[in-house]
């Protein structure tokens, strides 16, 4: 059996992010990083770059870039987690047994695939979430003419936009009255619904995929809740992501959806951590337990992680379940905190011209910033991030945010 | 990289010309002189700004080279990175213009370029011994100086030092 000090299961943001910090303060400690997948970690958000070749492999892995310095990890490909022993303390894999002084579970997320989906077995369905998925789509968009996105997300609408650039046909099936509707309400999107519709990707609202016709292996036809028929070749499913924790099953790890975990990132059995899409973490405004999908906060949590596992006691500040930050259509946006205000009481303002638009909610007293949306121009974005994060009242300087008017300065008014 | 020199503000010195602006985009143009900089495509973009406030004046507002910086850690392709100088630099190549690190900036000091679709952010000048802002900077507003010259509390001396002016005045 091999023995690490620090073991990490899963190897993307969350898993590689803790590795870098625990090597940051202690270079000299073994750390062992085990991936099922074939390939070396990569940036995940950068796949869509693989489906039409505006990227290689090699342009999108972590390790060396950015803050990823630390050379000398010990990174095992291939290598699945089957089960683990919190008793003997290891983790038993189809490459043999791992122990461990302590253990980082960042096995991620993996797609959602709807019920009536599930039992088709045919090639050309995909759900985006892996390196080799994006590889084995970019081959099989060579002979491709049209492609249908099942839900109008934002990992399903890069996808599609990645797609049509390559002059082949998208039609995307959103079963909500709109597109990204986790990330905003229907009257918050018409802007980018326009960059959509300007793209060519064909939008059909309000329709459910209930399924795929195939013949010989590969896909003929969507067949929608209207029985109509969509000729296709290609289908990606976008309906979300769901913690990858089967294995865990039996093993004493508590898990509600995600690993629960508390404010040092630790499971409820001791050196046993975990962080990023696999995590059940909490809102910091109203404390309500939440999983993620998102980069910024799988690394976020790893890091600190990386720091309790090394005994540097560390809280872990929560996260919202939506900030987000991309670019549709050439159109930049954030999305961040509490935007779906419908039925709410709290306070709203909107702004509304040709070429952008804003929502700024506080909460019902106005006092408290909790969320915004901004698109196109999302200038010091970041400032309302801050101040969504740390619940401060912003009673003074509400004006500036409503008029989308603050810059760093007048934060000092809040803190002085 | 173990002391690297850093840019202070003293806001009190600041009366807002913004000089330090041209300098800096001038510096960050290919031609490096204004004549030719001014239509010069892409056009080359200040990566400090001089923003108003009501009570403490002028204030110019820039990268803050946080120790554990928030933007290179939430950068989703690995773009941004503290170089052999400790300072944060952003790769122009490998940014998509995605703007998380817009998103995570809480001195929002990082710009997007619109014409190039990349963000882009204060590098302290690479090929300058003083940066362009400090050394154009007429009244000494911008000094580059290490954290043990300026202040023993590197992470809050800018701070400390703004809200003291603004409180002055309240
Ligand atoms: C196309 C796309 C675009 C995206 N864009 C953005 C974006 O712009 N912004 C943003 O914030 N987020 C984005 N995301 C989401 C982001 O990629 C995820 O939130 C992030 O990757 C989560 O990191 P993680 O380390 O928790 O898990 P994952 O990245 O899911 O990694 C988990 C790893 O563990 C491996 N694993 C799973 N089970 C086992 C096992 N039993 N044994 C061994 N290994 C195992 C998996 O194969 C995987 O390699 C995007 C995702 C996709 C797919």
């Amino acid at each position: 059996m091999k023995h690490s000090s620090y073991l990490i299961i899963g190897g993307s943001a969350a898993g590689i992010a803790c590795a870098q910090r625990i090597k940051e303060t202690m270079p000299s400690c073994d750390v062992t990083v085990l991936t099922d997948e074939p390939h070396l970690p990569y940036f995940r958000p950068l796949i869509t770059y693989i489906i039409n070749r505006k990227k290689d492999v090699s342009d999108i892995a972590m390790i060396g870039r950015g803050p990823y310095t630390c050379g000398d990890l010990n990174i095992i490909t291939d290598c699945k987690a089957k089960s683990l022993s919190i008793d003997q303390k290891t983790v038993s894999t189809n490459k043999g047994d791992f122990g461990y002084d302590k253990l980082l579970i960042a096995t991620g997320s993996s797609p959602n695939i709807p019920e009536e989906l599930k039992d088709i077995r045919c090639d050309g369905i995909f759900a985006l979430r892996k390196l080799a998925d994006a590889q084995r789509m970019s081959q099989m968009l060579i002979n491709a003419r049209h492609v249908v996105m099942l839900g109008g997300g934002l990992v399903n609408l890069k996808t599609a936009f990645a797609i049509i650039e390559m002059g082949i046909k998208v039609t995307m099936i959103v079963q909500s009255l709109e597109i990204l509707s986790q990330l905003m309400e229907p009257d918050d999107t018409s802007l980018l619904k326009n960059a959509i519709l300007n793209s060519g990707i064909n939008v059909i609202t309000g329709k459910k995929a209930i399924g795929v016709i195939s013949n010989n292996n590969s896909v003929k036809a969507v067949v929608l809740d209207d029985s109509k028929e969509i000729p296709c070749d290609i289908v990606c499913i976008g309906k979300g992501v769901k913690p990858n924790v089967e294995f865990l099953d039996n093993s004493g790890i508590y898990i509600d959806k995600g690993v629960v975990v508390d404010r040092y990132t630790q499971t409820n059995i001791a050196d046993v951590y975990s962080a990023g899409d696999i995590a059940v973490t909490f809102n910091p405004i109203t404390g309500q337990r939440i999983t993620t999908a998102l980069w910024t906060n799988a690394v976020e949590m790893g890091r600190c992680a990386g720091l309790n596992m090394i005994g540097i006691k560390t809280l872990y500040a929560g996260t919202f379940g939506i900030m987000n930050a991309t670019q549709i259509g050439g159109i930049p946006f954030v999305s961040m905190g509490c935007v779906h205000t419908k039925d709410t009481d709290y306070e709203v303002y909107t702004h509304k011209t040709d070429a952008s638009y804003r929502k700024i909610v506080f909460n019902k007293y106005g006092t408290r910033l909790i969320g915004a949306i901004l698109i196109a121009d999302i200038t010091n974005a970041g400032i309302y991030r801050y101040l969504i994060r740390e619940g401060k009242d912003i009673t003074k300087i509400k004006g500036l945010l409503i008029n989308h008017c603050i810059h760093y300065g007048h934060l000092m008014q809040l803190n002085g | 990289m173990s002391n690297p020199r850093e840019i202070f503000v003293n806001i009190k010195r600041c009366t807002g010309c913004k000089t330090c602006e041209i300098s800096c985009a001038v510096e960050h143009s290919k031609a490096k002189n204004l004549y030719s900089a001014i239509s010069e495509l892409p056009t080359p973009k200040a990566r400090l700004s001089v923003e108003w406030h009501q009570t403490a004046g002028s204030i110019p507002v820039l990268c803050r080279q946080c120790d554990d910086a928030p933007c290179m850690h939430a950068c989703i392709t690995g773009a941004i990175k503290r170089d052999v100088r400790g300072a944060i630099v952003t790769d122009t190549d490998k940014c998509i213009g995605c703007w998380t690190c817009v998103m995570v900036c809480p001195f929002g000091v990082i710009g997007r370029h619109l014409q190039i679709q990349k963000a882009y952010r204060c590098d302290r000048c690479p090929d300058r011994e003083i940066p362009a802002c400090v050394e154009s900077c007429p009244t000494k507003a911008l000094v580059f100086k290490t954290v043990d010259e300026y202040s023993t509390n590197k992470r809050y001396a800018f701070v400390e030092e703004m809200s003291e002016a603004i409180k002055q005045d309240v």
